[in-house]
């Protein structure tokens, strides 16, 4: 049986453990609300977006004088997707329960299922660059220890570059994995096409006219800077969305590891009191028979 | 056919309006104004920097939007600004006080692109003092 000292020893050890999650728990719901706050007021701007783009573009008919070539190609015309590249969005810091290993285990799937070739990887957070290097995929570009003031910066460098690789022939499409924030308990893996939009082209939206946009003042033009737009938008809210599952998924983790460590110490006070019952007990009975003899 | 259209602002920081309106008019980036009336035939164009306004019970209200997309459709128009924000929403000493800045960045302009930024902010706050002097109802 363990001696009281060391009973009290772990006891003590645990409590600052416990502190340690407890605080931990505590920054992570303050980065949370602060994703969470950017997140849900930008989702209704993505979806609008893309309804948008769903309803103008999923109704430009093969007639509409599109330019070949131009930015609205890549959303009209998918090719057969030969190349690909591909955005995996992680997190740098661990404790955050199944956020990454979701997240990567999601990306292997993706990996080993596709048959287009992935040309170019870009990785954000360490987790992720860790998991290319492993599996000795060449990640073109790490993006490490990113704020969320810096989302922005990132996104533009993606949509540009990724733009400017399908028109170049290099690529056929763009594709993110990132962990999509349901609650701050839930995350769901998941893997977005961003382009080529995958434009159901029947009967959509709850107009009962057909009736193709008019783009003013002309088409190429507008899809010029709306498509770009839209793209950048969609990578941004991914980047929110994985930054604020990491979040959720940390508080939940150590608000759970803060409950074991207090159930734990419960237990440990109780051994740590019948033991020390006992000695006192032994204590008086050798008092008792002493003064006896 | 309907007889209001569902006008809806929204900017990345967060969705500025939403209700049922009678008529709207907003600033194009290339052809003036639209204004627009239930019924209208589907159209997509660049959202400019100015002020939009739509009626409501018979009664002017201003929104003030920086560039972005409009989409038009019988019954609705979505505003998707860069920026844009409701009469409440302006701070009127911030935007006083932007201006005083850049009448002084605009006198003090050496390059072209000085010039430019200057005028793009002086622009942005009469736009915002604009729309806070002419409160709803009373128009231009």
């Amino acid at each position: 049986m363990a001696g009281l000292q060391d009973i009290r020893r772990r006891i003590r050890s645990v409590k600052n453990t416990q502190q340690v999650t407890k605080a931990m728990k505590m920054i992570s719901a303050v980065k949370l609300r602060k994703s969470q706050e950017r997140l849900v007021a930008l989702r209704p701007y993505a979806g609008k977006m893309m309804d948008v783009v769903r309803r103008v573009v999923g109704r430009i008919g093969g007639d509409a004088e599109i330019q070949p070539g131009s930015a609205a190609q890549a959303f009209l015309a998918p090719r057969e997707e030969k190349r690909i590249r591909v955005v995996l969005v992680a997190s740098d810091k661990g404790l955050c329960g199944g956020f990454n290993a979701n997240v990567l285990k999601a990306a292997t799937a993706f990996v080993e299922q596709t048959s287009s070739e992935i040309v170019h990887l870009d990785v954000v957070g360490k987790r992720a660059a860790e998991w290319a290097r492993k599996r000795k995929l060449n990640a073109a570009r790490e993006y490490l220890n990113v704020p969320i003031t810096g989302f922005q910066h990132v996104v533009t460098e993606i949509s540009e570059g990724a733009a400017a690789q399908y028109h170049a022939g290099e690529i056929d499409a763009l594709y993110v994995i990132y962990n999509y924030f349901n609650s701050p308990v839930a995350q769901t893996p998941t893997v977005f096409k961003v382009f080529p939009m995958e434009l159901d082209r029947r009967a959509e939206g709850r107009d009962a006219i057909e009736v193709s946009h008019l783009l003013e003042p002309d088409p190429n033009a507008v899809l010029e800077t709306l498509l770009p737009r839209f793209v950048e938008t969609e990578l941004l809210r991914n980047l929110l969305e994985s930054s604020a599952s990491e979040h959720g998924a940390r508080m939940a983790a150590m608000d759970k590891a803060s409950n074991n460590a207090g159930e734990m110490i419960a237990k440990l006070t109780l051994t740590m009191n019948k033991i020390r019952q006992a000695s006192i007990t032994n204590q008086i009975i050798e008092i008792v028979s002493g003064a006896n003899a | 056919m309907s007889q209001s259209i569902k006008l809806e602002v929204v900017t990345p920081e967060r969705p500025v309006f939403s209700a049922e309106v009678a008529e709207v008019q907003f600033p194009t980036a290339a052809r003036g104004y639209y204004g627009i009336l239930p019924g209208h035939t589907p159209l997509m164009t660049e959202v400019g920097d100015g002020l939009l306004y739509y009626v409501q019970d018979g009664q002017k209200h201003w929104l003030t939007v920086f560039g972005g997309f409009a989409e038009v459709g019988p019954d609705r128009v979505t505003i998707l600004a860069r920026e844009s924000e409701t009469v409440e929403m302006i701070d009127l000493e911030r935007a006083e006080a932007s201006r005083q800045r850049a009448l002084k960045l605009l006198k003090e302009a050496q390059t072209e692109h000085d010039l430019a930024t200057a005028q793009a902010k002086l622009d942005a706050s009469l736009i915002r003092l604009q729309a806070a002097g002419h409160p709803a109802g009373h128009g231009f």
